[in-house]
């Protein structure tokens, strides 16, 4: 027993007390139980009780030598007494009993085996599970992992108290009703496995990491969080050498943190950074990182190569001594396996230091078309930038005055327009001013339905940029890249606007790069495959919805069809139906995998939740072993046009021969 | 945060147990990511003293042998109740003895 002289005694010092040792040992305990109880709420229940029992007991009998093992002491014993109720009652209705060797483990005391570090893998593993949404992901971990109350993570994630315990809550019942095994996934699944819980890290730390500092004390550190859970799991899983990269990306993003905002709270970019400020202990803990992810060996996977893109900037002692030519090799590798626009837009850009501005704008302004892109301030910011460093001052004012426009940060706002006033302005009237001008003209009705086109027309031309200066290209560019996509009638409706607003601005040709759209048009051309497998590999989005387009586009099935299979339909080895009527590759091979993990029988594509009881279906469009029912057509399509930001229908995805 | 965690003599004798003990512990405080550095110190030390332009430097030991500092962690932690906690664990192997915890602060 300690006792404590001075501060921090009485209640309030014995609850901080217990919270500390509940937050270093809650993830042990847990997942102990889980393997005990086979039930992910339960274990959290039986834990909660330990802590209570805890909060009652030390006032009087003091803190035990040993918290944490009392803690898993009484913990394990509420489990057993659980598990004995348990098989009365089922030898009380003439069942089988049900035995689990796991419950005579009473020993209590955490001895450091190796079946412990097992058990919190486990329970990893079971926390990112695939059948949880993306947002439940974060809120279990940290939960179950790192020991944070309800309170906290809505803190930390700025969402309200209710919101996380839905959540939390939401995802253990799924899990239940997914039957999710306590099992280590078997090693077909594993990778899968293993790359959502480095993704879950990861934003969890991103999250931390793009938070405002300073505005709430009581926020929890979630870069802090990150971290352990990534140190833990390197210890788990040490032979995995993404483990290993994403530690290294992570703390050596992590030994900037105090370097990359200025004093106002202004972003400072890498380059302008005081190197001097870089935490050398986080950058000591990435290079041993990524050292242990080298000798591994392999093929680099995503975030081995961008912590060995974070490398190359730590090794740096000035910014000039950069080797650009690395991270520009390292980046295409990257935007090989990570082809999001946003990797490519941060290649352009060392592809602009490393062989110069003319060869970093041909890659950005390759990109001006991703309407994925479309409202993201870094891309006019950084085309300004190689702008200016091609001398072409005008074009760079336009630029930085659009990222300024576009960027939610007050204090980047601030530097992009100081960057933008240093180019002086040419005469002449403005196309914000002009765009204003002439829906003030119009009457309330026209005004309303052309404000529309013309907001998008200024954000994407930039409001600052002099209207005399306009060429048809730029805003045929920017209509394409708005509405390119959408329904013919939706085209002409903005084709239109901006036919009107160029016809007001006396220079109709502006407008002449816009076709009319036959509106009974042939069916909408497919969507590109790069599109799709972009929409297929992004981490963000359910592994359902991923497996179903991944599955349409693949196989090229009706998708009534594919709505309509069961697992049993399925022979997953062969990668077809079993009437070979429907058949997929390997990425789909891969998705399916991570679906289904543990359900044999069923629809395959499952509704998020049980209908009510008065809606409850029978018979084959029930998953028998959740209650959940088969994803209807009309959900499908929503969530589709939801990823794809309204533009894409289900069939769209067939690849027509 | 940051805790710089000093410490002076312990009872317990420096024998094979004690070393695995504290192997395991620095071991599982390493894989959590708290561990940031540890190290024994030399006993005695140099003290260095500056008055106006003049620098002396003196041989230790300065202290009593029982308020000398033999061994340091550096650790990282989430909160204060953390650092004592982590504190507690390593008095629970070393034995009778003092340690000082100090928040790293800047």
């Amino acid at each position: 027993m300690t006792t404590t002289r001075g501060g921090g005694d009485g209640d309030t010092g014995l609850h901080a007390r217990v919270d500390a040792v509940w937050k270093l040992e809650s993830a042990r305990i847990v997942a102990a139980l889980v393997r005990m109880v086979h039930d992910v709420g339960l274990a959290e229940e039986l834990a909660q009780d330990a802590l209570v029992a805890a909060l009652e007991q030390w006032p009087a009998s003091g803190v035990p030598d040993n918290p944490g093992a009392w803690l898993t002491a009484v913990a394990k014993r509420r489990a057993v007494d659980h598990l004995r109720r348990a098989e009365r009652a089922e030898r009380a209705h003439g069942a089988l009993a049900y035995a689990d060797e796991d419950a005579d483990e009473t020993d209590g005391a955490g001895d450091g085996t190796g079946d412990e570090d097992a058990d919190v893998l486990r329970l990893m593993f079971l926390s990112c599970h695939p059948a949880l949404r993306t947002e439940q992901r974060p809120a279990l971990v940290l939960r179950l992992l790192g020991g944070l109350r309800t309170d906290e993570i809505a803190r930390a994630f700025l969402v309200d108290e209710a919101t996380v315990a839905r959540r939390i809550a939401d995802a253990k019942r799924t899990l239940a009703e997914a039957g999710a095994a306590f099992a280590m996934p078997d090693r077909d699944e594993l990778a899968a496995r293993l790359s959502s819980v480095l993704e879950v890290v990861y934003l969890v730390f991103n999250e931390g990491y793009a938070a405002t500092s300073g505005q709430d004390l009581l926020r929890p550190d979630l870069c802090g969080q990150a971290l352990r859970l990534g140190h833990r799991l390197a210890a788990l899983a040490p032979g995995e050498p993404e483990v290993h990269g994403l530690v290294a990306l992570m703390e050596l993003a992590a030994s900037r943190a105090a370097a990359r905002t200025g004093p106002a709270g202004e972003p400072v970019p890498l380059h302008e950074q005081d190197r001097g400020r870089w935490d050398p202990v986080h950058v000591r803990r990435g290079f041993t990182a990524m050292l242990r992810a080298r000798d591994l060996g392999g093929s680099p996977g995503p975030y081995v190569l961008q912590a060995a893109i974070a490398v190359c900037h730590a090794q740096a002692r000035r910014p000039e001594d950069t080797d650009w030519t690395a991270i520009a090799t390292l980046y295409d590798r990257l935007a090989a396996l990570l082809p999001t626009p946003v990797v490519a837009l941060n290649r352009a850009v060392a592809v602009g230091r490393a062989h110069g501005p003319a060869a970093g704008l041909a890659l950005v302004d390759a990109l001006r078309d991703d309407p994925r892109l479309r409202d993201y301030h870094l891309l006019p910011g950084v085309r300004a930038d190689l702008l200016d460093r091609l001398g072409r001052g005008e074009e760079a004012r336009r630029e930085y005055a659009r990222a300024a426009a576009l960027t939610r940060n007050d204090a980047e706002r601030a530097v992009l327009a100081a960057r933008a006033a240093g180019h002086a302005a040419p005469a002449g009237a403005m196309l914000e001013d002009r765009a204003a001008a002439f829906l003030a003209g119009l009457d309330a009705p026209a005004a309303r339905a052309y404000g529309q086109t013309l907001r998008r027309l200024v954000r994407g031309l930039g409001g600052t940029t002099p209207a005399a200066a306009l060429t048809a290209d730029d805003v045929a560019r920017v209509v394409t890249a708005s509405w390119d996509r959408a329904a013919a009638a939706t085209w002409n409706r903005h084709r239109a606007a901006v036919r009107s607003f160029a016809a007001w601005l006396e220079h109709p040709e502006l407008a002449a790069g816009l076709e009319r759209r036959r509106v009974e048009a042939p069916p909408a051309p497919p969507v590109d495959p790069a599109r799709v497998a972009a929409l297929c590999d992004d981490p963000a989005l359910p592994v359902r919805e991923r497996a179903l387009w991944s599955l349409l586009h693949e196989s090229g099935a009706p998708v009534g069809v594919v709505l309509a299979l069961d697992v049993d339909d399925l022979d997953r080895d062969d990668r077809a139906t079993h009437d070979h009527t429907v058949v997929w590759r390997s990425r789909t091979a891969r998705l399916l995998d991570a679906l289904l993990a543990g359900r044999t029988r069923g629809p395959v594509f499952l509704a998020d939740r049980r209908p009510g009881p008065a809606r409850a279906r029978t018979g084959a469009d029930r998953c028998p072993d959740t209650g959940r029912t088969r994803l209807s057509y009309e959900r499908a399509e929503y969530l589709f046009k939801q990823a794809t930001g309204g533009e894409a229908t289900l069939r769209r995805l067939r690849v027509r021969a | 945060m940051r805790y710089l965690m000093t410490t002076g003599r312990n009872s317990r004798q420096p024998d094979e147990a004690l070393f695995a003990d504290m192997g395991a512990f620095i071991e599982e405080m390493t894989a959590a990511g708290i561990l940031i550095t540890t190290g024994g110190l030399e006993p005695g030390g140099v003290r260095m003293t500056s008055r106006g332009d003049e620098i002396t430097v003196t041989d230790g030991p300065f202290v009593e042998a029982k308020e000398e500092i033999l061994g340091f962690a550096l650790v990282e932690v989430s909160s204060h109740e953390e650092a004592l906690e982590v504190a507690r664990r390593f008095r629970r192997i070393v034995g009778d003895g003092d340690s000082v915890l100090h928040r790293v602060t800047g």
